[in-house]
């Protein structure tokens, strides 16, 4: 990395090669663990030392090596994700944490463990629910990842490092919100494919780190002249994982995203673990609770026993009502990843909602590939004349 | 000879199944008449065994819609629902019985005011009082119910399914963490359950119940593994024809052991005087996944060539016997959760012994393929149910790479059943012939003992 760069220019670097800055950490004789899905607590690994680094699939990577296990048929992220990994693009890390977040996930896991040798890997259950029991389930679960952890890293994992460690990741979390308050703005101070760069830079770095570059990059883009340009449509992007900037760009190029509710883009930062007297628990009920994914099971009150539509819209996306409001969306996509299941199921009951609101909204579906993106763009286009 | 005659040729059917089959048939019939005369009825979805005790325990009458678009698509009746479905916005690559289930739900409420569409087969399904959805085996099962909730007020109940890795089950603890979340969630599902018909739990006859479901399953159990000899004195078709009863806990309990019990008589007396389901066993497979029901003749094809299937698909077994011990455990609601537990863990100690981390979905072919000494897998990817086809290129890969198994992978779907082609794969059947005589070489080359 060149050391130059700073700010946006670095996080683009980052983002471009993230690999590049992994092996350097790495050659500085610091230990790796790859992670597929933001539901795995990255807390635990900073407390221990260990970088956590968000294992990605490639748009640009014809799936091969992944069709051995997996079918056509499957969630196209996870299978360019463990494509990647089997053709040993992932090769720097010491370790992979999976975790039970949707049933591709749970799948994806089992071969990636079987048909990869890294000296560590640990797969985390999550129940649907976020019931009592399902907290307390969940806690368990976490604590059998602390002590697997524990044994790897050969050192413990005690409570005062866990909170140290939830600290600096919340203070993450609000670097990334204050990086999204940025585009309120009309014309945002920065533009939804550079959040997404930084964003995806960021998960791959070690927490303190990322935090700098988080800052430097907010104060950069607080006084910068060259804004991004204003068009018509602010957006709201929601669905379950966008992290190539290219596809964001496709939506970018006659509109600002405002917004990115998804996993590589506002989701895993939109709250903070509330820390109590027991930090596994307060990482077990913030997973649950507050990462707002289609994969967990939300009613207006669990075990209810009658059932009103508007009240279920609300449990399940009541939080957009004030991001829509604050950031003055006026459009919204569902960007759905093929054979993506737990999003896919929202589709109408999320344009409901969003009717409920007076928001235009279309759903688009991708594959995750770069031949994805001209029908995208075409898609894209026919919604925007829409509104415009 | 009449095709009657040559069926019965091909594939020696046992005549236990058929009262077995008769009294799924009847059962089936009875709960229609039940809902038809008012009996609140709920719709579930196959959970493995979490929530069908403590329903039948409490005499409610459940419909199980994944069923019922099997039926749908069967009668040719599921296009419609499709079709609405995706005018709704539904992608249309989702699982094909959700689909249809939407469809339906869609076509009842916002068209017909509640009532049960007039061209809906087999008495059709009533607005349920509840929904019970799991998350076991995949997202569709509880997103699906989830997604009802655009057409009905019917409350959900997701039934959590613990899934654990293989490695990490043997974790100290790890056990009994996942019994407390399901005593826990069963208890608070019983309460919901009784607040939902506005009457009590009888605790006796849950523990009547819970105890016949296990027995029921354990002899089910024992009959499957009677078919480990050769030749295998059960073919897949009863199989697939008796399971109902201890998958879905059709009728009354009692009725089914019995009926089990005449079944395991009648397999061990094939055993002892070796007597095949198939006269010339000349192959031995193992299926994977739902079969194409409307082409199960393909079946008798294939025995007439010496094929016969001796062991199919994990999700539709019965769990291996839980250790006898926990019979004596007191609350019923933990016999059925350490009982539900097992679907899963009771592959998993032996899993680990032959270091296969692939869990539950991949790591049981393995065993039947050594085990049932099958020469090779015929697998069954279904389109548009996700779930039953994810494992199965892996399955391929570690039936061929650990016991040199080959697999043959003939694609079907739940809800275009055009989709199998039975001339199309009878061609392929033929030259897998070969490949299974060449693997049956290299085994013996590598020191496996079939
Ligand atoms: S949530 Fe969707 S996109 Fe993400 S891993 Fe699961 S199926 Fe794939
Ligand atoms: S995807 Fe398959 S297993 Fe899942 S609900 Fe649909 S038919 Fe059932």
């Amino acid at each position: 990395m060149s050391d130059q760069s700073s700010g946006l220019s670095k996080a683009q670097e980052i983002y471009s090669n993230r690999s590049r800055r992994a092996r350097e950490l790495k050659a500085e004789g610091r230990k790796l663990i790859g992670y597929p899905c933001v539901y795995v607590p990255v807390e635990m690994l900073t407390a221990l030392d260990l970088i956590p680094y968000r294992a990605c699939g490639d748009i640009r990577e014809p799936v091969t090596e992944a069709d051995r296990a997996l079918p056509g048929s499957f969630c196209a992220v996870m299978r360019s994700c463990l494509d990647c990994a089997l053709k040993g693009k992932n090769d720097f890390l010491d370790g992979m944490v999976a975790i039970h977040s949707s049933d591709p996930q749970e799948k994806t896991a089992r071969v990636w463990e079987s048909y990869t040798d890294h000296p560590y890997f640990h797969f985390i259950d999550m129940p649907v629910t976020v019931r009592p029991e399902a907290v307390e389930y969940f806690t368990s679960q976490l604590d059998d990842f602390r002590k697997t952890l524990e044994a790897f890293a050969g050192r413990e994992l005690s409570a005062d490092r866990l909170k140290q460690a939830i600290d600096y990741h919340n203070r993450q979390r609000g670097l990334v919100r204050q990086l999204y308050d940025l585009t309120k703005t009309s014309p945002p101070a920065i533009s939804g494919t550079e959040i997404l760069q930084v964003v995806k830079a960021v998960m791959g770095l070690p927490v303190a780190e990322g935090n700098d570059l988080l800052t430097e990059v907010i104060g950069e883009a607080r006084d910068r002249t060259d804004r991004p340009e204003k068009k018509p449509a602010r957006l709201l992007l929601w669905g379950s994982t966008l992290d190539d900037a290219d596809v964001m760009q496709v939506f970018e190029a006659k509109a600002n995203v405002v917004m990115d509710d998804s996993c590589g883009g506002v989701r895993a930062y939109r709250a903070d673990v509330k820390l109590t007297a027991d930090p596994l628990e307060d990482l077990a009920r913030y997973y649950l609770n507050e990462i707002t994914c289609a994969r967990t099971f939300r009613q207006a009150s669990p075990g209810e026993t009658s059932k009103a539509y508007t009240k279920d819209l609300q449990s399940r996306f009541g939080y957009l009502d004030d991001i829509i409001r604050e950031w003055n969306i006026n459009g919204a996509i569902m960007l759905l990843v093929r054979y993506c299941d737990p999003f896919a199921f929202e589709m109408p009951a999320l344009k409901d909602y969003f009717e409920s609101l007076g928001l235009p909204s279309t759903y688009i579906e991708y594959d995750y590939t770069t031949g994805a993106l001209a029908p995208l763009r075409t898609r894209v286009e026919a919604f925007l004349e829409t509104i415009a | 000879m009449t095709a009657q005659d040559k069926e019965k040729r091909a594939i020696n059917r046992l005549e236990s199944m058929r009262p077995l089959r008769a009294k799924v048939n009847e059962t089936y019939l009875k709960s229609v008449e039940a809902i038809q005369s008012g009996k609140p009825a709920v719709w579930g979805m196959l959970n493995f065994y979490y929530g069908d005790p403590i329903l039948k325990a409490m005499d409610i009458e459940v419909v199980y819609p994944e069923n019922y678009g099997a039926i749908a698509a069967a009668m040719g009746v599921a296009q419609q629902y499709l079709d609405r479905a995706d005018a709704e916005g539904f992608p249309t690559h989702l699982c094909g019985y959700s689909l249809t289930t939407l469809g339906y739900a869609s076509r009842m409420m916002k068209e017909l005011g509640g009532e049960i569409p007039p061209e809906a087969p087999l008495g059709g399904m009533p607005k349920p009082l509840f929904l019970m959805s799991s998350a076991a085996i995949c997202d569709a099962r509880y997103k699906w119910f989830q997604a009802l909730g655009r057409y009905m007020d019917a409350p959900v109940w997701t039934l959590e399914a613990p899934t654990p890795g293989v490695k990490e089950f043997f974790m100290e603890g790890y056990y009994d963490a996942m019994v407390t979340l399901g005593v826990k969630h069963l208890r608070d599902f019983v309460a919901f359950v009784e607040t939902m018909v506005g009457r009590k739990m009888d605790w006796d006859r849950l523990d009547r119940i819970t105890n016949l479901m296990i027995e029921v399953n354990r002899v089910w159990h024992e009959v499957n593994e009677l078919r480990k000899v050769k030749p295998c004195p059960m073919h897949s078709r009863d199989f697939w024809s008796a399971m109902p009863a201890a998958l879905f806990l059709a009728g009354d309990l009692e009725d089914s052991l019995r009926l089990y019990q005449d079944m395991y008589r009648e397999v061990k007396a094939r055993v002892d005087s070796g007597i095949g389901a198939v006269p010339e066993e000349k192959y031995r497979l193992v299926f994977a996944e739902l079969p194409p029901w409307h082409s199960l003749a393909f079946f008798d094809k294939l025995a007439e060539r010496g094929w016969s299937f001796v062991v199919e698909s994990f999700g539709y077994r019965p769990p291996i016997p839980i250790d006898p011990d926990v019979m004596a455990v007191s609350d019923p609601l933990e016999r059925i959760t350490r009982f539900s537990l097992q679907f899963f863990a009771g592959y998993y100690e032996d899993a680990r012994q032959q270091k296969v981390l692939g869990g539950a979905f991949a790591y049981p072919y393995l065993k039947y393929a050594r085990e049932w000494k099958c020469d090779g897998a015929m697998l069954h990817p279904l389109i548009s149910c996700r779930s039953a086809s994810t494992h199965l290129p892996y399955v391929a890969d570690m039936l061929m790479e650990k016991l040199k198994v080959p697999s043959l992978s003939i694609e079907g779907d739940i809800v275009d059943l055009r989709l199998f082609n039975t001339e199309d794969a009878l061609a392929r059947a033929e030259p897998f012939e070969e490949t299974m005589d060449h693997y049956r070489m290299v085994r013996q080359q590598e020191g496996l003992d079939w």
